[in-house]
């Protein structure tokens, strides 16, 4: 066994060589692009970390915006909620009011429209009362009647003021003395001479009939009346009547 | 220069014996070292070829030399515990050269260069060369001399005469397995035809890659352990590695 010194020393100078060759043209590049590509991914990295840092900021800026809102649109609720209460309370309280005073307004309208019903209804009542009364009354013994009447005339005459009873007496155009039907000669002559007594005047004396006396004796002239009939007597408790309703 | 000697077979060369092509001056040109360097040339143009556009979005071919890198790079930081920009370069070229030295056999014709005394012991001599170099570059001349009194003086003579063997034993070893599997297959090409050899020629491929590895971790962790066994501090020569020699 022999060694070539020669060619030991030419490879371990190939070898060097080859390193030397090596660095340069594979090893560097290759580890320089590693190199590289770390250095990217870690700027990259820190960028990304820097916008994840910014990001949850932001989030936390926006959380708080957010509460913040919350909390304001809870208390923009609430008010409104009040203000909507308040509001609906006082419009419940108006139309309470309202109403009631509605109810009162057409609790009087009714009041007053039974009374109006009322009075009408009595007025009708009395008509019809004075009425029946006026058919019952006809159906009375007339001369009674008459003499009753008569003696009313005669009192109603002496009630009357001396000035009103010296007026009457001298009236030129005459009295006119109405009965409620035509009178016999007999019962004139017995009113003539009551009224003359009376009165002191037996020359004017001018009978007259209205149906509608019912009963009685009226004395007319152009400016006076003496009521005394039931026609007036009816049309007075008729008015009384009416005035007590 | 002599003639080649014959060990049996049909032309088989004595695997010790290196015998040249041509002369270059008084230089012998041996076709180990004409094989050393056509890989040469093959692997720089190969490398320029393959570094030509790297980006920094890799392809599959970037990916794949970033990955060979990337690997050799762990393997010696988890080695060493050392940065590997130091070592990368004689690890890294080591261990290429001689892989693809032991897997040149599969070329018909081609003999490795590493199957050849003279490149092995080459190859030794660097190591040896470059554990005396990283050694004072590392811990200067006094920790590298410091490193032969581990973990004590007596031990000096032993030390030196370890730095010695130990590179003596890496390049033995290289040689051995290389030169053993040529000559295996030689053997058995001359005796059983072309086919028998195949299943030895995949375990040469085997142990080609195994060998490669072997001497370019047995490099690193015999730099590694001159650096650390310098820097270690004389009183206290089991203390660990301080922590700023660690880069070194």
């Amino acid at each position: 066994m022999t060694i070539d010194w020669w060619t030991l020393g030419l490879q371990a100078a190939n070898v060097l060589i080859l390193m030397w060759l090596l660095s340069r043209v594979f090893w560097r590049p290759v580890a320089g692009a590693i190199a590289k590509r770390k250095e990217t991914v870690q700027a990259m990295l820190d960028v990304a970390k820097t916008t994840q840092e910014n990001a949850d900021t932001a989030l936390v800026e926006v959380t708080k915006i957010r509460e913040d809102i919350a909390a304001e649109r809870d208390a923009i609720l609430s008010a409104a909620r009040e203000d909507a209460d308040k509001a609906g309370k006082a419009a419940l309280d108006e139309a309470h009011k309202k109403i009631e005073k509605n109810n009162a307004a057409a609790q009087l309208s009714l009041a007053h429209d039974t009374d109006v019903v009322r009075k009408k209804t009595a007025a009708q009542a009395a008509e019809l009362s004075t009425e029946i009364a006026a058919k019952l009354l006809g159906s009375l013994n007339k001369s009674t009647v008459q003499t009753a009447f008569l003696d009313a005339l005669v009192n109603a005459i002496k009630n009357m003021s001396a000035k009103d009873r010296a007026t009457l007496a001298e009236s030129t155009e005459g009295i006119n003395l109405v009965s409620a039907a035509d009178l016999e000669d007999a019962d004139k002559e017995l009113i003539t001479k009551a009224v003359t007594r009376e009165l002191g005047n037996n020359s004017g004396i001018h009978f007259a009939t209205d149906p509608d006396l019912i009963a009685g004796l009226e004395i007319r002239t152009a400016h006076f009346t003496l009521h005394n009939s039931w026609q007036s007597d009816l049309a007075r408790i008729l008015r009384e009547m009416k005035d007590a309703i | 220069m002599r003639d080649p000697p014959q060990t049996g077979g049909a032309g088989m060369k004595s695997p010790l014996e290196s015998l040249p092509v041509f002369h270059l001056g008084p230089v012998p040109i041996t076709q180990a070292v004409l094989t050393t360097w056509a890989i040469m040339i093959v692997m720089v143009i190969g490398a320029f070829l393959l570094t030509r556009r790297l980006d920094l979005v890799a392809t599959r071919r970037q990916a794949a030399l970033e990955l060979l890198v990337t690997t050799l790079d762990n393997q010696i930081h988890e080695t060493s515990g050392a940065k590997p920009v130091l070592y990368r370069s004689f690890i890294g070229t080591l261990f290429l050269f001689i892989l693809i030295a032991n897997w040149s056999s599969l070329i018909p014709g081609i003999e490795p260069p590493t199957a050849r005394l003279e490149t092995d012991a080459a190859l030794a001599v660097l190591v040896f060369l470059s554990v005396i170099w990283f050694g004072i570059r590392g811990t200067g001349v006094g920790g590298y001399l410091r490193s032969f009194a581990t973990p004590n003086p007596v031990m000096i003579p032993l030390n030196m005469l370890q730095s010695i063997t130990r590179a003596f034993s890496m390049f033995v070893r290289l040689f051995g397995n290389v030169m053993s599997g040529v000559f295996v297959i030689g053997i058995v090409a001359s005796l059983a035809g072309l086919l028998v050899p195949i299943p030895l020629m995949a375990l040469d491929l085997l142990t080609g890659l195994v060998q490669a590895y072997i001497f370019a971790v047995l490099a690193i962790v015999f730099i590694t352990s001159t650096v650390e066994d310098g820097a270690r501090h004389p009183e206290d020569p089991k203390s660990p590695l301080p922590s700023d020699k660690k880069d070194i």
